[in-house]
This record gives structure tokens, sequence and C-alpha cells, in this order.
């Protein structure tokens, strides 16, 4: 499938089905997601994966879901290389979302305020050198509806400089 | 070319050729580029664009500014001086990203993280048409003469350049630690 046929069909509402997610394709997944530009190669993630098919595993914190994928960012000294390690983060969400959408799985890319709190980030294994950058709900969704939702008239803001 | 390769394929391009980027195109990809996020909050972005031989005299010149006042800069040589903005005036097109700052850390971290995936998107989508880019965010740039030069308001932050052209050559890829390395199952109950 070519990204340019996608358009239109991220923006539907996700519903995840109770079937479990399987580690096996988060990884062939990841394995491209990963090719992300980053500056310096650094490479800065690290995933914490968290099967949730007893249910119950982030009330409170998170929507229910099969399963969730914390994504852990190492974080520099240098103000302004967190901030690009951050946005390479994003892009390498960014990937992940697109893939696991061409194999009928949705992604709900989350912040929380809970994710500042160090002593709750910690109880996931987050490092104090860590923090987590985004919390992934993770699941089977029914087939997506070839048929693309009315876009919503988009306001671009582009300005000439 | 399927999805996975366009991932596994894109480069950084830092070498552009003299084919011209067409306008029309890039609101195009950046409309595209936004349709692929979940709804998103369209007011939570803003794009200056410079594709004319003047506006990219105008932002190489307000990038350039603090460097050649600096007293660092004053012992730069003109003629280094020159090569360097040749460099940046040679690229076609120029799409400069800010994000709307919030109230608050969460509002901050949610409207920079949508933005950075809308512009991945943008690069991806550019890939696919041969169309390669850069995302600039060198710390030289970061200083008060170069925002007011792309004009960046009190209630945004500047996100990052992304240099646009066509290129000859894509540079080789540099390899990754594969996902397995960085992987770990959370076993306990938190909560």
């Amino acid at each position: 499938m070519k990204l340019s046929d996608l358009v239109g069909e991220m923006s539907n509402p996700i519903h995840f089905l109770n079937r479990p997610v399987p580690q096996e394709l988060m990884l062939e997944l990841l394995n491209y997601a990963i090719w992300a530009p980053n500056d310096g190669l650094r490479e800065p993630w690290r995933f914490i994966f968290a099967d949730n098919q007893n249910g119950g595993l982030m009330q409170g914190l998170q929507e229910p879901a099969p399963a969730y994928l914390l994504v852990v960012m190492r974080e520099e000294a240098d103000r302004h290389k967190r901030e690009e390690d951050f946005a390479a983060v994003c892009c390498m969400i960014q990937n992940f979302r697109l893939l696991a959408h061409e194999h009928d799985l949705g992604v709900r890319c989350t912040l929380h305020d809970w994710m500042y709190d160090r002593s709750r980030a910690e109880t996931f294994g987050v490092l104090g050198s860590e923090r987590i950058a985004a919390v992934l709900e993770l699941g089977y969704v029914t087939a997506h509806l070839k048929e693309k939702p009315e876009a919503p008239e988009l306001q671009l803001r582009f300005e000439l400089l | 070319m399927n999805l996975s390769e366009l991932i596994r394929e894109r480069r950084s391009i830092r070498k552009s050729n003299s084919r011209p980027v067409e306008q029309e195109l890039v609101v195009e990809l950046l409309s595209s580029a936004a349709r692929l996020q979940p709804p998103i909050d369209a007011g939570s972005w803003r794009v200056v664009y410079a594709g004319t031989p003047e506006a990219n005299k105008r932002l190489v010149d307000c990038m350039l500014a603090q460097m050649s006042q600096s007293k660092l800069g004053k012992l730069i040589p003109g003629k280094l001086l020159d090569v360097f903005k040749k460099r940046f005036t040679d690229i076609p097109a120029h799409v400069i990203v800010m994000s709307t700052v919030g109230p608050d850390r969460l509002t901050n971290d949610r409207n920079y993280a949508s933005v950075c995936g809308m512009m991945q998107n943008f690069q991806l989508l550019g890939w696919e048409r041969g169309l390669g880019m850069l995302w600039d965010t060198e710390s030289i740039i970061q200083h008060e003469g170069f925002f007011k030069g792309i004009g960046l308001r009190k209630d945004e932050r500047f996100v990052g350049i992304l240099h646009l052209g066509y290129y000859d050559k894509a540079p080789r890829s540099r390899k990754r630690t594969p996902a397995e390395q960085k992987w770990t199952v959370f076993q306990g109950h938190a909560t």
C-alpha cells in the first residue's frame, strides 16, 4: 500500500477488538519504524511492552486497550538535544502508527500528566535518566472501512516569508 | 514503493540539485500530511514557506544574522561566510514550522508531538514523489534575530526548518539498533 492511499483513512475513530497483540508483530513493525530521522543517530527510544489481556493494567491512567507500548526516551542534559530527541521519537511513533494501520492494528498515541510523575514512571521500569515520551494504546480493529469519511475542510495555516 | 520500503529507504537529503520545487506540490503534501494525523487541532501549528530566490535570501540573512554579528562571527572571513550563505541559498525551498504554545507542559508536548508526526508524514509523502528533505534544528539558528525574521509569534515555538530539494543521489543508510535490543516486557502490576 502506498502512503498517499492512506490519506483520510487514519482519522477514523479507533475501537479495539478483544484479541491479543502479538509481540513478534510489534517488533517487526518497530524494526521499520526506527528508520525515523534522528539527530546524531542517537536512537533515543526504548520500548516497554505491557500486555493487558487480563485487563485493568493501567486503570485510572489510560483508556482500556488490549496492550500498551510505553515509549521511553533517554534524557540528555542539553535542552536542545532533548527537544531534538523528542521530535525523533515522535517521528518514529508516527512511522509505527502508519505501519500498524496496514495490519489492522489501531494505535492511539497518548500523552498524559501522570507520565511526568517520576515515581509513577519508575513502577513501570523507567530509569531515572529516562522519561516516558508517550504511551501507545494498541489493539486490533475491525478491518478498516475502505470508504473514507468526508474530509473535514482543513484550514492549512500556510504563509509566505 | 510500499509503506515499509518507503519508511526504510527515506534519507535526509543534504545536497539537492537545481530542479525547482513547486509551491503547489508543497501545499498539497502538507494538506495530505495533516490528514494522516488523528483528527487534529489544525490550529496547533503553522508553516511559513520560502521558495523564491528573494525569500530564500531573506531567510538565509536572518539565519546567519546572529553568527555574523557575534564576536566569534566577526572573526569568520567574509569569504567563508559567503560559502556558507551560498550553501543555503542554493536550496530550492524551505518549510519553517512553528507550533502553538499552550498554558501548560502537557499541552505543549501534545502540540509539539502532533506537529512532529505531521512533519514525518510530510517527509515520507515527499520521498514518495522524489522530493528530498533535511530537518534542520541547528542550535546556531535558534536566536532572537532569527525568530523575529521568520515572524515567530509570542504564543508559538519554533519546531524546525525542512530544507526541500530534488536530489541526484541518496546517501547510504546508517545501521539502526534492532528493536529487540531496546525491548522490555512489563511483568508486574504497577497501578
